[in-house]
């Protein structure tokens, strides 16, 4: 069953003149409020004034006409293609198209084997990358966690190398910084036969966080960003304020102020090189009032990631955004239930690329293998939603009902053995749907058990060499490898 | 006035008003400064702080409770000894480099000066031989770090060898904390003390401070 890139937009949490509202709302904080700035990036400060910005450099403040916004923007592509080393993975970013997978910088695993949380390792990243690369429904793999096992400095190259080397699907990640951002380049342009053939094809992408909410520009992540659209390199942009914290408590301000911050990135990058590939970055979130830590879990969440893709598809541009994240510590049920119901609601909403939607536990900070499989099956009932239900002379079945007549049965109609496969959601094999007895006989398992046992599986079968043998030993000439 | 309960109910209870009349209230009845501060607010504070803990109370709620006990304190200030205002810690707090979060840092901060110690809050994107000129330029003898992302809690440790470098680790007690920090990861890097939130790292660092 394939069940990538289906159009969503079922839902649409604003209504057409709400989402105009916010969206003249957030040129109106551009033009009045402004973005601030910190030192590093006069640069981009002096372009932004040459190009009509209205810079106050003693508040380190800009001010952006609207018809400055409005022009750069309309400059982003309506498009973007994101490629898998396997052009089976290619993900086409435009409209509603809906695309899950994976996000997050997560530190902890449950460990698959005794159950306990411990630091994550290279060796995890590359076991859930493969995971990732077996479960039809993650559609893309951001690395999931860090390597706690290895230096900062080798960070960027090996999580690239990790989850190159584990799948062939699309791989997307931040990095520390410019010269992170120049290696992993360089890196991947030795897979795909040089960095003309990387640009043409780019299978990998990143991730800039540029904007730090309230409203203001982190110097080494616009230069980041920058650097990637020289490069011609995809980059998301990302912004994630919180609502009550980083972001006024109310959804709709927070919606309003995340639009403005997007509104701004999208145009320094379109004024770096016009037609960059980027994704907009927003990702709405809210604080956890009690703790001021991040709520991910909260419906809202699905809700207001549901609604920052009407403002992405607004100006049409493809987004990025968040949901399946669970505030529980373990896959249980309030993980399943906070997982669907915002994994949902953002499929439905149309958004194109949605990060953080497998594997995640305890927010954004612990990964469990097992929880990577039950996710994949959350995915692909939200992306079943997405299908509709067809209307069709042959999906209405007229003729076969009067064939059967009055009576009868469909079981063994061809036109049931035509559908079997494809009018409903097969799964992965974690759902049960098993008689009582059955189900006893075979150990009483749970969902979790039965993930663990389904990734077991995944993780027994031959290891894949996507880097074919004599890159990979140039790689390993060129750069610490530590996997 | 025999027991500071009013006061301690207006600050929990967020009624500034009622608050600045009952601490003028009780100086004009002749009871002391110090007894105000430490009787009153402080008291009332570490109720605050007890219900953020056990989230009773929303954190925006605790942020006002401390913006109406420095009004308090303002009052109280020119009335009390130089012994009185001279807080028994004195505490250097940064987002280590590289980390540019500060939210959670300034709520520790606050809670902490609510507490009656000396805070010098020193901002995000701290490099390590910063935190250690502070330490010796404030002559402190707590230093608290923080980080949020995954990817710079290995700053913390290069902090930390850092103050044992410079020969200062016998004089501060350190303290951590951020969202992905935790309890075995600051044993790991020898830190003294880990606080989960901003209510439990004022309290220890008194503790510590003694």
């Amino acid at each position: 069953m394939y069940l990538m890139g289906l159009q969503g937009g079922q839902y649409s949490p604003l209504s057409e003149d709400q989402v105009k509202t916010l969206h003249e709302a957030s040129l109106q904080i551009l033009e009045k409020t402004g973005i601030t700035y910190e030192l590093g990036i006069e640069d981009t400060v002096q372009m932004l004034e040459n190009n009509g910005a209205v810079i106050d450099r003693d508040r380190k403040n800009i001010t952006f006409p609207r018809k400055m916004i409005i022009e750069q923007v309309a400059k982003a592509p309506e498009e973007v293609i994101l490629y898998g080393q396997d052009p089976k993975n290619d993900l086409h970013l435009t409209q509603s198209r809906v695309h899950m997978g994976t996000g997050g910088a997560a530190i902890k695993i449950i460990d698959s084997e005794t159950g306990r949380i411990r630091p994550t390792t290279l060796k995890d990243l590359y076991d859930v990358s493969r995971l990732v690369d077996q479960l039809d429904n993650i559609h893309f793999l951001v690395k999931p966690c860090i390597a706690t096992d290895i230096d900062v400095e080798n960070y960027n190259v090996n999580w690239f190398y990790t989850c190159l080397s584990a799948t062939s699907k699309h791989v997307m990640s931040g990095v520390n910084d410019i010269k992170g951002l120049n290696d992993v380049i360089e890196m991947a342009s030795m897979i795909a036969g040089g960095l003309d053939k990387l640009q043409e094809r780019p299978f990998i992408s990143t991730i800039a966080c540029f904007a730090i909410s309230p409203l203001k520009l982190c110097t080494q992540s616009t230069l980041i960003m920058q650097e990637a659209n020289r490069n011609h390199i995809p980059v998301a942009l990302s912004s994630a304020p919180m609502a009550g914290s980083t972001s006024p408590l109310t959804m709709a301000g927070t919606l309003t102020q995340l639009h403005a911050e997007q509104l701004a990135g999208i145009t320094i990058c379109q004024l770096t090189k016009a037609g960059a590939p980027i994704l907009y970055g927003g990702i709405p979130g809210m604080a956890n009032l009690k703790t001021m830590g991040y709520s991910g879990g909260a419906v809202e969440c699905g809700m207001m990631n549901a609604a920052i893709h009407q403002l992405s598809n607004h100006i049409k541009v493809p987004n990025y955004n968040s949901s399946g994240l669970s505030d529980s510590k373990l896959p249980d049920a309030q993980a399943g239930y906070e997982k669907a119901l915002t994994s949902l609601l953002a499929s439905m909403g149309g958004s194109n690329y949605i990060h953080h939607s497998a594997g995640m536990l305890e927010s954004m900070l612990t990964i469990a293998h097992e929880q990577f499989v039950i996710d994949d099956e959350i995915i692909g009932n939200c992306c079943k939603v997405l299908k509709g239900i067809d209307c069709d002379a042959e999906h209405l079945a007229l003729d076969v009902i009067d064939s059967v007549g009055p009576g009868g049965n469909f079981m063994t109609t061809p036109h049931t053995m035509t559908h079997m496969r494809e009018e409903y959601y097969n799964g992965n094999g974690v759902t049960d749907r098993k008689s009582r007895e059955k189900w006893e006989q075979e150990g009483s398992l749970d969902t979790r058990q039965r993930a663990l046992a389904i990734a077991k599986k995944l993780l027994a079968n031959p290891k894949p060499a996507y880097i074919p043998e004599e890159i990979d030993k140039a790689i390993r000439k060129k750069f610490n490898i530590l996997l | 006035m025999t027991d500071f309960n009013e006061i301690k109910d207006s600050l929990v209870s967020l009624d500034d008003q009622r608050l600045l009349h009952l601490v003028n209230d009780a100086l004009g009845k002749k009871i002391p400064a110090s007894d105000i501060l430490n009787k009153g607010l402080i008291a009332g504070i570490d109720i605050v702080g007890e219900k953020m803990e056990n989230e009773d109370m929303f954190i925006p709620e605790v942020l006002m409770a401390a913006q109406i006990m420095a009004k308090g304190v303002e009052i109280l200030k020119p009335l009390l000894g130089d012994d009185e205002t001279s807080a028994r810690g004195r505490v250097v707090i940064g987002t280590v480099k590289g980390d540019l979060h500060d939210i959670g840092k300034n709520l520790v901060a606050m809670m902490m000066e609510s507490a009656g110690l000396a805070v010098h809050n020193l901002g995000v994107d701290i490099a390590p031989e910063e935190f250690v000129a502070q330490i010796k330029e404030k002559n402190a003898n707590i230093l608290c770090l923080s980080a949020l992302l995954t990817t710079t809690m290995p700053m913390m440790k290069q902090t930390i060898d850092a103050v044992v470098e410079s020969g200062l680790r016998d004089q501060v007690k350190i303290m951590i904390g951020g969202a992905p920090v935790t309890q075995v990861f600051a044993d790991d890097i020898g830190a003294d003390a880990f606080a989960s939130d901003a209510g439990s790292a004022a309290k220890a660092a008194k503790i510590l401070a003694n």
